[in-house]
């Protein structure tokens, strides 16, 4: 994968597997510690969100 | 490299697939939001009469006798189904105004488990007052068009996934050239809300894709249903074919075909007991409905079917791949897997999504009058 590439898909591929992961450790792990793994691995996609819509804005 | 001519086809695909779901999309949206607290408020709004105040574990109640105080108030209906909840003190025993009618012109009687005690008559569908849940509900499922409703929105379904994965294939020209989640906020409105639309676009992509596909496969319910029934259950059926179905002073018990079904599979919860008819189940047997205990298997069921005149199991009937997915894709879709917090984040990406679809809505509205195809050239050019 060209360095480009890398830098455009690393941050969309790292939140989409742990969307995945939320998503599944929930529903696949009995109850207890996988809740708290599913609620802290979807949470992060929207903290991120918050981060981006907060930071300040990069000088031109 | 993404070629011109597959970034231009995607942008076409992009463009139309959004224009025509995003308002059945918002409204999709924004009447889920109630829906996936729908069990909190279902209990807030009710106005049901409370159940009777008993230690927990006492023993449920005889069902005959429910069955038996139903046909008595209601001796012009025929016997449906009763239903056991698992996490709330209730049974409910259906019943239709003639056998073969259509399910929205069932009537039910709400009974406590524990007592036997009738709570509430559940009136026919069209009798029943709109509530607010209901109404969300309606209109997040089907329009208030049944079926024909229901495929139309599953139709939406697709246009949005589309979207959603024609929006990945337009993410890298558009916004990777910048800083990741980078929101140009001193420039015009519209560079901004294109940012912003980018940004929460490619953040919520896989929920987006995952709740959107499993909307679809909820919308297909009934189809699927009918599907299995008239292959997988009519085979089994086959060498009942031309055999007198029971009478209905015949049929063995209610109380009975239920415990023969907990003593052939100790470990799985009962939930119903349909009787028999000619619809979904068979005309010979009780078809008693079971699931797993676990989280995850509580979601899978095991119909079991039941010789309705001996009330002995006959069989169990294996659920084929396509209901299993159904069964999967309800938890994915309504987010009631995880508690309170997974439904608190749920929500917050519901609302994210909706802005996510009004942004696009923006961005076509406040669109400069050049085509997409100028506007990738003249990425092309500055890049």
């Amino acid at each position: 994968m060209s360095n480009g590439a890398w830098r455009i898909w690393r941050w969309p591929t790292a939140l989409a597997l742990l969307t995945l992961f939320g998503l599944l450790s929930a529903l696949l792990g009995e109850g207890g510690m996988w809740w708290g793994l599913s609620w802290i691995a979807l949470s992060l996609p929207l903290l991120v969100i918050a981060a981006c819509l907060l930071r300040p804005q990069r000088s031109p | 490299m993404t070629s011109q001519r597959a970034l231009r086809r995607w942008a076409f695909i992009h463009k139309w697939t959004s224009l025509i779901c995003t308002v059945f999309l918002l409204i999709l949206c924004v009447t889920g939001l109630p829906l996936v607290f729908h069990e909190e408020l279902e209990e807030l709004l009710s106005d049901d009469p409370p159940y009777a105040e008993l230690p927990a574990g006492t023993p449920m109640a005889n069902l005959d006798r429910m069955v038996e105080a139903a046909r008595a108030r209601h001796p012009d209906h025929v016997m449906w189904y009763v239903f056991a909840d698992d996490d709330e003190p209730k049974v409910i025993v259906g019943m239709l105004p003639f056998a073969g009618a259509e399910p929205k012109l069932g009537r039910a009687l709400k009974f406590d488990s524990r007592t036997g005690a009738l709570l509430k008559e559940i009136e026919p569908f069209a009798q029943r007052p709109l509530t607010f849940l209901a109404l969300m509900l309606r209109l997040h499922t089907d329009l208030f068009a049944d079926l024909p409703g229901e495929l139309f929105l599953a139709g939406m379904g697709l246009l949005f996934v589309l979207a959603v994965i024609s929006g990945l294939f337009l993410y890298a020209p558009f916004a990777g050239r910048q800083r990741f989640g980078e929101i140009r906020r001193n420039r015009s409105p519209r560079l901004r809300w294109l940012d912003l639309h980018n940004v929460l676009g490619i953040v919520l992509l896989a929920w987006m894709l995952v709740v959107g596909a499993t909307g679809i496969l909820n919308e297909l319910a009934q189809p699927l249903f009918r599907i299995w029934q008239r292959t997988d259950v009519q085979a089994v059926l086959q060498p009942y074919r031309g055999q007198p179905a029971p009478e209905a002073a015949s049929l063995a018990s209610v109380q009975g075909t239920y415990d023969a079904v907990r003593r052939a599979l100790p470990g799985n919860v009962v939930t119903s007991v349909v009787f028999p008819n000619g619809g979904v189940g068979s005309p010979y047997h009780y078809l008693v409905w079971t699931k797993g205990a676990s989280p995850l298997t509580s979601r899978l069921f095991n119909p079991v079917l039941v010789d309705a005149r001996t009330a002995e199991p006959t069989m169990v009937l294996q659920m084929p791949w396509y209901l299993r997915a159904l069964e999967l894709s309800r938890p994915l879709h309504f987010g009631d897997y995880g508690g309170m917090p997974l439904k608190v984040v749920w929500a917050i990406l519901d609302l994210v999504t909706i802005v996510v679809l009004a942004s696009g809505l923006y961005l076509w509205l406040s669109r400069r009058r050049v085509p997409i195809e100028a506007r990738l050239r003249e990425l092309e050019t500055t890049g």
